[in-house]
């Protein structure tokens, strides 16, 4: 559940959908009106592209805030949004863009070149922005030429600039809007702005009550236009109700009191499938699950750790069946990971299944590190989380058959999120889901230590952030996919983690919904969305 | 004693006990493992990233300056600003304040609806047929857990003969009344249980007791008898008990919020202490002492006006 609220993604995709309009074209046309009206779990929090962390926000800011850029359908290269053409010198160090003519915010007034300067310099500012400015961190200085033109300095070649500039925290905003809100300084002005903003994305917000209701209208100033010859999006409106519940949201699908519903339990996704009435769609999403350890020699307690030794983490690898764990937990809908990246992140490689289930090479690996009788080993587990209860239960059967005995340990989430700050755990669960496209951010947190420790396992090769530091200014593709590679490698090998598996997003909607597109980050496409009436 | 001095003795008692209440809610949410900085950053914060949230939160400074902190917002009633939601505590209960109270007020109209002609049946039927299924109606619905029951009146009202709607509120007044009908049945249901034993018992009692026996014989009309005599004797230990369970259909209300998607008090609670986002609930647990302090006194006065040996 924290997952949901906590912390991910982000993306560039608004436009991702544009392309896939093209590509998944309706066999009949698109109509226009009405209000598409969806069931989220959490309501949102701080409607401000520079501000925004968790997934309820991140997840729909695109459609509240344009980017220059837009993430294609495949997240591998970037298409223009509010900017028409990107120039890269050479060296990567200068990047000028041409914007779009005649472009406005959702009141009608112009986007102009100094807004774009603005909305990037917040973001990037170490006071003005937030938990995501790193992902415009490269950027040295911005300037504008003229009515149309922004050129970014960069401190030094990013090879990652153009899809942070296609994620939600590039969002273009209003100076003279946000300037005009009440409040003494930019951070109370931001405040007030972000209870009522107006961006350039292709709706607007129109009302919110919290934790209740939030509805967005169509922008009628937006500048893509549809096959029918008028601009997008065809919805007047979309209203998001917040039903944190599970049974109770997928009930009011049932009903027909809501037309969309998201975070459908997987337990029910096979119910909803055969449900004539409705659209069960699993997207696929760049999100794993996975079980971390803590590889320190000795925990908190000071007790010697078994998962120190590469060994045991290689057998308990081993000795975990993920086709069950698939079946188990995700209802089949799950793949099992190949490498500690989603498969969609680019330059992830795999080559099939990690630690395919193998229960001899398990035991024997136990036995050479001299645990031939197997030990006690703890994972925490969030209270009340049946997906977690599932996991760690099948992982308890799985491991008793190579004698390491499972201990759950039940934690409600902060306690659970303080213990793993401070290391004091020997697993947990984990959940991943990327915000931008690009194996940087996920490998930061995950396999790079001097930051947060390896995702606070403890586990450090030299050469893997050698490596990242590296790859982080790579601009040859041919190069940084070769690191990217080469870190894929040694992680799975030292296993600081067992590898699990990826799961899709479950978003159940009555049939006459259509083109409704959540793309690999999380994002969430209203764009080209429809209702068939 | 007059009435006057009565009041300002328990206005006396509200101020210390909310003073209490403060000490205590403070103590309990900073003793909590965990705190708001980590579940706002997430798994993935770096330290970097935790120390300067700790600090820009003001959460590095000591405890007794955030104590001291806490007394002053509390003091202003502002309460300070929600770090998960970020806008001001106060706005936010005053948003959600309402619905609460609305739900759980109908639930306590419908709590008394339905356990008073239950209990005058059964009492006046003591031991027999319908008795006795009366009592084991109540028994069942006190031991079902509350979500439970929410669930299931969703499931068959709601979902399946779609009398009421799954969940939510409406727009306006009248549009509540119908939308909080099932979560406010739901939160009455073992209220009423509760209600109805003890009335059925007090009935009981007083449907033996001499006056009674002596106003019959009089021959007063018996809805006369039951009327002036028997509930009113008998509705004053059931008012006592409604009063103290007032505090415990907050609690309730917690549940039923999060079950039928109503966005209340209850709601907010829960999430905030999840989010541990000590200004909400702290500010959140003031105003509900208050209430439920300022629901006791009225108690009390009922009580005063029903049974006049109680003002002596």
């Amino acid at each position: 559940m924290k997952h949901r609220t906590i912390g991910l993604l982000s993306s560039a995709l608004a436009l991702a959908l544009a392309t896939s309009t093209f590509l998944t074209a309706p066999a009949h046309a698109a109509q226009r009106g009405g209000t598409l009206v969806f069931a989220r779990v959490a309501d949102n929090i701080f409607l401000d592209p520079a501000h925004t962390a968790q997934n309820a926000d991140i997840w729909i800011s695109l459609n509240l805030y344009d980017t220059l850029l837009i993430a294609t359908a495949d997240g591998k290269a970037t298409e223009p949004g509010l900017a028409t053409d990107t120039k890269v010198a050479p060296d990567g160090k200068t990047l000028t863009f041409t914007m779009r003519p005649n472009i406005k915010f959702a009141d009608g007034s112009p986007i102009l070149v100094s807004d774009v300067k603005w909305s990037l310099d917040r973001a990037r500012g170490k006071d003005t922005g937030d938990e995501f400015a790193f992902l415009l961190a490269s950027i040295d200085s911005i300037d504008t030429q003229g009515a149309d033109t922004v050129t970014l300095h960069m401190k030094h070649a990013d090879p990652t600039i153009l899809q942070a500039l296609a994620t939600f925290n590039a969002g273009i905003m209003s100076e003279k809007l946000v300037m005009a809100a009440p409040g003494a300084n930019l951070a109370e002005k931001s405040k007030a702005f972000a209870e009522h903003p107006i961006g350039s994305g292709p709706f607007v917000l129109t009302s919110w009550k919290r934790n209740a209701e939030l509805v967005m209208s169509r922008n009628p100033y937006y500048w893509k236009i549809a096959p029918d010859g008028k601009p997008l999006p065809y919805l007047d409106a979309v209203k998001f109700v917040n039903i944190p519940d599970d049974a109770t949201r997928v009930l009011k699908l049932k009903a027909g009191e809501v037309d969309a519903v998201e975070f459908v339990p997987y337990s029910r996704a096979a119910e909803l499938k055969a449900d004539p009435k409705l659209n069960m769609v699993l997207f696929p999403a760049a999100q794993i699950n996975y079980f971390a350890m803590n590889t320190r020699p000795t925990l908190k307690d000071g007790s010697k750790n078994p998962l120190n030794d590469v060994r045991v983490r290689q057998a308990l690898n081993y000795a975990t069946d993920k086709e069950a764990i698939i079946q188990v937990v995700s209802y089949g809908t799950g793949t099992p990971q190949q490498s500690f990246m989603p498969m969609s992140t680019p330059l992830a490689v795999g080559n099939g299944p990690l630690y395919p289930y193998d229960i001899t090479k398990a035991k024997k690996l136990l036995a050479d590190a001299g645990y031939p009788k197997g030990f006690e080993v703890t994972c925490m587990v969030l209270a009340g989380s049946a997906d977690d209860t599932a996991k760690v239960a099948s992982l308890q059967q799985m491991w008793a058959d190579v004698g390491v005995t499972l201990k759950a340990e039940q934690l409600e989430s902060a306690t659970r999120l303080a213990r793993y700050a401070a290391s004091d755990y020997q697993m947990r669960t984990g959940l991943w889901t990327n915000d931008i496209n690009d194996p940087n951010e996920i490998t930061s947190v995950i396999a790079y230590y001097p930051t947060r420790q390896s995702a606070r396992t403890g586990w450090q090769s030299k050469r893997v952030d050698e490596l990242f530091e590296m790859s982080q200014e790579e601009l040859d593709p041919a190069k940084r996919a070769a690191e990217y590679a080469e870190i894929q490698k040694i992680y799975a090998e030292a296993a600081p983690i067992i590898f699990t598996m990826e799961v899709p997003y479950p978003v159940a909607m009555l049939k006459k919904v259509k083109d409704f597109q959540q793309i690999p980050l999380g994002n969430n496409i209203f764009l080209n969305t429809y209702l068939d009436k | 004693m007059n009435i006057l001095a009565i009041l300002a003795r328990r206005l006396l008692h509200i101020a210390a006990t909310v003073v209490l209440v403060a000490l205590l809610i403070f103590v309990l949410m900073h003793f909590l493992p965990g705190d708001p900085v980590m579940m706002l950053l997430g798994d993935r914060a770096s330290d970097e990233q935790i120390a300067n949230m700790r600090h820009r939160l003001g959460f590095d400074r000591s405890v007794v300056e955030q104590f001291w902190e806490f007394l002053k917002m509390t003091a202003s009633l502002q309460f300070g600003e929600s770090v998960s939601m970020k806008v001001p505590v106060i706005s936010l209960i005053v948003d959600r304040l309402p619905i609460t109270l609305m739900l759980t007020s109908m639930a306590v109209v419908l709590a008394v609806l339905i356990a008073a002609p239950l209990a005058f049946i059964a009492a006046l039927r003591q031991g027999g047929i319908a008795d006795a299924i009366i009592r084991v109606i109540s028994q069942v619905s006190l031991s079902m857990p509350v979500f439970y029951i929410g669930l299931i009146l969703l499931i068959t009202l709601a979902a399946g003969l779609r009398w009421f709607p799954v969940g939510g509120i409406g727009e306006n007044f009248f549009q509540n009344l119908y939308y909080l009908f099932l979560p406010a049945l739901t939160l009455a249901l073992s209220l009423s249980a509760i209600l109805l034993r003890n009335l059925r018992e007090a009935l009981i009692e007083v449907l033996q007791a001499d006056y009674v026996s002596f106003a019959t014989a009089k021959g007063l009309m018996r809805h006369t008898v039951l009327g002036r005599h028997v509930l009113r004797n008998a509705w004053i230990s059931t008012i006592t008990l409604l009063g103290l369970h007032v505090g415990s259909l907050v609690g309730g209300a917690v549940i039923t919020e999060t079950v039928f998607a109503i966005p209340g008090v209850g709601r907010l609670m829960i999430d905030s202490i999840f989010a541990r986002d000590y200004a909400v609930v702290q500010g959140l647990t003031m105003i509900l002492a208050v209430m439920v302090s300022i629901v006791f006194l009225a108690v009390d006065a009922l009580q005063a006006l029903l049974d006049p040996r109680v003002s002596a």
